[in-house]
C-alpha cells in the first residue's frame, strides 16, 4: 500500500514537472509525454481507490479520502478536457493541484475514532468533493485566461502559443464549469446542513466555525458570479477574478478541514 | 461524379514515400518524352503530364474512366520502377475529379511542399505542362486544370508571400484574433473606413465565415467595398450601434483624430454586456484612442504592434498557409463553375454557322434582286460574302479558342458570344477544344496515336 502511494506521488510529481517544464520552455512533444505520465498516475490512483473501496474506505468516507479524491477528479477532468481542447498550459496548474491534494490526503493520519457517516454524510462529502473539483478546474481556466489576457494586452505572444486555447473558449468553459459546479455545491451545502441537523444540530459556538462561514461565502461568490454573468453580462476579466476569489474561499475551507483533522 | 471532370492524379511525395522509393520513380529530363508516350499509350488515358521533383513524382491525367486509368498507370509505374505493385501502392495516392483539381491547386500553390511557400514548385508545375504540350500528350482538360493551378498559385504568392508587408499585417491580425476568438463563424467584423489593408483582412475573415459590415464617411465607397467583400453597409453616423454588434473591428480611415474614442467604446461595451472586442487599428494616424486598450475585455492592436509581430513571424510561413488554403478552396469552386459553363467548341461551330449562313443568305438576296448577273459575277458575289464573313469570324474564333482555356474568363467569353449572336448551344460535360494544344492556324494538334487531341476529351 505504501509503495503504491509512493509511486502515485512520484508519477504525479513527474507529470507536474513535465507540464511546468512545458510552460517554461514550450518544447513541442513535451506535452504528449506529460500527458502519458499523468495518465499513468491517474490509473494508479484509480487502482488505489479501488483497493481502498474493497477495504471499506471509499473516497467519500472521510475528509482525507475526499481530499485525495478532489485531486483525482481534477486530474481526470483535465485529461478528459484535453481530448477536445488544447489546454496543455492548464496542466501546469491542474496537475500540481492534484499532487498537493494527494500528498495532503496521505499525510493526514487516518481517523480511527471517526464516527460512521451514513448515507447522508457520504452524499454530502461526495457532492462537496465534486463541486470543489469542478470549481478548481474553473479556477485553473481563470488563471489561464488572465495569463493569456495579460499577454495579449501587452501584445506579447510567444510563437509556440499558436496552439493555445483562445480566450473566448477559456471563458466559455469557465462559465460551464461554474454553472455545473454551482448546483452541485448548493446540494452539498443543503445535504451538509440536513446532516448536521440530523446529528442534533450545532452548538452556537460551532455554528461560527470559520469553514462553514467560508463555504457559504464561496457559495455566495459563485452564485453572484453566475448571476452577474447572466444578468449583468460579466465576462472575461472580471468573471475570471471572481472565480479565483470564490475558489480561494473554497480552498481555505478545504485547508481548515485538513488542519482540523490533523489537530 | 461530383465535379464531372475526367481528371485524376496518381503520385507519391515526401509525405508518403521515403527518398529511396521516390528515387526509383524519378526521371531525367531527357527521358520525359519517352515516359509520357508510355503513359499516353495506356488505355483509357487521353491526356497526361508528369511532375517530377526531388520531393514528388505525380502523374496528372485525363481519362473518360479515371479509376481504370489510375489502375493501369499504377501497374505501369511499378513495372518501370521494377518494384512490386503492392509495395508501391502503399506509397501512392490517387485523387480523381474535383479532389484531383484541389490537389493540383495546393501543389502549385506550394501548400503541399516540404517548405510551405517555397517558390520553385510553380515553375516545376509549369514545366510539367509544357513538357506535355511539347510531347503532345496534353489537351483541353489538362490545359484548363493547369491554367487554373497557375492562377491560384500566382494569387497565393501575390496575396500571401510576395507582397509580404500589407498581407502579413492582415494575416497577423487574424492570428491575433484567433487567440481571442474560437473561430470566426458567426462573428461580426466591422470595417471602419475603406483602406486596402483593411479590405484584405476583412476579406480573409469573411472567407472564414465571419459576417462583414462596412461603414465609411462616403457611403458609395462603403457600398463598393461591401459589394467586393460580400458584406453590407452601415451608416457612419451610427458607429455606436455598429460597435455593439461587432466582435472584431478593423479601422483604416484617413481621419486626423481617433474615430473610435475610449468613451464610444466604453458605452458600446456596456450594451455588448462585456463581450470580447478586438480592435485592429491599421490607420496612420491612429483611429482607436490608445486609452481604449485599458478597458476590460477590449483588445487593441495598432499598425506598429502588427508590424512587429509580422517581423517576428518572418520565417513562420505556416501562418500564411491557412489563408492560402481558403483561397485554394475558393478557386476550386470558381474553377468548377467555370468548367461546367465552358462550351467553347460547339460555340465556335455555332458562331461560324450563324455568320456564314447570314452572309450567304444576304448574297442570295442580292443576286436575286439583280437579274442581269452572269455566273461569274454571281460566284464572285458569294465568294465576297464568304470572305467578309470569314475575315470577321477570324478574331472572335481565335479569342474564343485562346480565352476558352482560361477556367474563369473562358466561361464569360463563351456566354458573351452566345448572347451576342443568339447562339443555341447544347450543354456538354467538358471542354471540346484543346486550348493550349492548338497550332497557330487553329487546327487541333494530332495526338501521338493520330487521333485529334481535342476529340478524346470530356466524354
Amino acid at each position: 500500500m505504501a509503495t503504491l502511494t509512493a509511486v502515485q506521488i512520484l508519477a504525479y510529481a513527474l507529470a507536474s514537472a513535465l507540464f511546468l517544464g512545458h510552460l517554461l520552455t514550450t518544447r513541442p512533444g513535451a506535452t504528449r509525454i506529460a500527458r502519458g505520465v499523468l495518465l499513468i498516475a491517474f490509473t494508479l490512483q484509480l487502482v488505489d481507490i479501488g483497493i481502498r473501496c474493497v477495504g471499506g474506505e471509499n473516497p467519500v468516507s472521510s475528509t482525507r479520502e475526499a481530499v485525495g479524491f478532489v485531486g483525482f477528479l481534477i486530474a481526470g477532468g483535465f485529461l478528459l478536457a484535453g481530448l477536445r481542447y488544447r489546454l496543455s498550459a492548464a496542466g501546469a496548474f491542474a496537475v500540481p493541484a492534484s499532487l498537493t491534494l494527494l500528498v495532503l490526503a496521505r499525510v493526514v493520519p487516518a481517523e480511527p475514532g471517526a464516527p460512521r457517516m451514513g448515507a447522508l454524510g457520504m452524499t454530502h462529502v461526495f457532492l462537496a468533493t465534486l463541486g470543489v473539483a469542478v470549481f478548481a478546474f474553473a479556477a485553473v481556466l481563470a488563471v489561464l485566461y488572465l495569463r493569456e489576457e495579460t499577454r495579449l494586452k501587452k501584445k506579447r505572444f510567444n510563437r509556440m502559443a499558436a496552439d493555445e486555447t483562445p480566450l473566448a473558449t477559456l471563458d466559455g468553459l469557465g462559465l460551464r464549469c461554474v454553472s455545473v459546479g454551482f448546483p452541485v455545491f448548493t446540494l452539498a451545502l443543503v445535504t451538509g446542513a440536513v446532516w448536521i441537523a440530523r446529528l442534533g444540530g450545532l452548538a452556537a459556538s460551532e455554528a461560527r466555525r470559520p469553514e462553514y462561514l467560508m463555504a457559504v461565502a464561496a457559495w455566495l461568490a459563485f452564485g453572484g458570479l453566475l448571476l452577474a454573468r447572466v444578468g449583468a453580462g460579466w465576462r472575461g476579466h472580471r468573471a475570471a477574478w471572481l472565480t479565483l476569489g470564490g475558489f480561494a474561499g473554497l480552498f481555505t475551507v478545504l485547508l481548515l478541514y485538513v488542519l482540523r483533522s490533523l489537530s | 461524379m461530383p465535379g464531372g471532370i475526367d481528371f485524376a492524379v496518381l503520385g507519391l511525395s515526401h509525405k508518403t514515400a521515403p527518398l529511396d522509393v521516390r528515387e526509383r520513380l524519378a526521371s531525367a529530363p531527357d527521358q520525359i518524352g519517352e515516359i509520357l508516350r508510355g503513359f499516353a499509350g495506356l488505355e483509357p488515358v487521353r491526356e497526361v503530364a508528369l511532375l517530377s521533383t526531388c520531393n514528388r513524382v505525380e502523374v496528372y491525367l485525363a481519362a473518360p474512366d479515371p479509376d481504370a486509368a489510375i489502375a493501369a498507370l499504377r501497374r505501369h509505374l511499378a513495372d518501370r520502377a521494377g518494384v512490386d505493385e503492392l509495395d508501391l501502392a502503399n506509397h501512392l495516392y490517387a485523387r480523381v475529379d474535383v479532389d484531383a483539381v484541389h490537389h493540383l491547386f495546393r501543389v502549385a500553390s506550394s501548400l503541399d511542399s516540404l517548405v510551405i511557400g517555397e517558390p520553385q514548385i510553380l515553375g516545376q508545375v509549369k514545366q510539367a505542362h509544357d513538357d506535355a504540350v511539347t510531347h503532345r500528350t496534353a489537351g483541353g482538360v489538362l490545359a484548363a486544370c493547369f491554367s487554373g493551378a497557375f492562377r491560384i498559385a500566382r494569387r497565393v504568392r501575390r496575396e500571401t508571400e510576395i507582397a509580404r508587408n500589407p498581407v502579413s499585417i492582415s494575416s497577423v491580425s487574424i492570428e491575433f484574433a484567433r487567440k481571442i476568438f474560437d473561430g470566426f463563424q458567426g462573428r461580426t467584423v466591422l470595417l471602419v473606413g475603406a483602406g486596402k489593408m483593411g479590405d484584405l483582412a476583412a476579406r480573409s475573415l469573411h472567407a472564414h465565415g465571419a459576417e462583414v459590415v462596412v461603414t465609411n464617411r462616403t457611403l458609395s465607397r462603403a457600398q463598393e467595398v461591401a459589394a467586393r467583400i460580400g458584406g453590407h453597409t452601415h451608416p457612419f453616423e451610427d458607429l455606436h450601434s455598429a460597435l455593439v454588434k461587432a466582435d472584431i473591428v478593423i479601422a483604416s480611415t484617413g481621419a486626423r483624430r481617433p474615430v473610435l474614442t475610449r468613451a464610444l467604446i466604453e458605452a458600446a461595451q456596456k450594451k455588448r454586456r462585456g463581450r470580447l472586442l478586438f480592435l485592429i487599428d491599421i490607420a496612420v494616424p491612429r483611429d482607436v484612442e490608445p486609452e481604449a486598450a485599458q478597458l476590460p475585455n477590449v483588445f487593441v492592436a495598432d499598425i506598429d504592434d502588427l508590424q512587429r509581430l509580422a517581423d517576428e513571424h518572418r520565417d513562420g510561413r505556416r501562418t500564411h498557409a491557412d489563408r492560402a488554403e481558403a483561397m485554394v478552396e475558393q478557386e476550386v469552386a470558381r474553377f468548377l463553375e467555370a468548367y461546367r459553363g465552358r462550351r467553347v467548341g460547339p460555340t465556335i461551330v455555332a458562331l461560324r454557322d450563324r455568320v456564314l449562313e447570314t452572309a450567304r443568305a444576304e448574297a442570295e438576296r442580292a443576286v436575286a434582286s439583280l437579274p442581269g448577273l452572269g455566273d461569274r459575277e454571281q460566284r464572285a458575289m458569294f465568294e465576297l460574302a464568304d470572305a467578309i464573313a470569314k475575315k470577321l469570324l477570324h478574331r472572335p474564333q481565335v479569342a474564343l479558342k485562346k480565352g476558352g482555356g482560361d477556367p474563369v474568363e473562358g466561361a464569360s467569353l463563351v456566354t458573351a458570344a452566345q448572347r451576342l449572336f443568339e447562339l443555341d448551344v447544347p450543354e456538354e460535360g467538358g471542354p471540346s477544344a484543346p486550348a493550349e494544344a492548338t497550332d497557330k492556324d487553329g487546327q487541333a494538334a494530332p495526338a501521338e496515336d493520330g487521333r485529334p487531341a481535342g476529340q478524346a476529351v470530356g466524354r
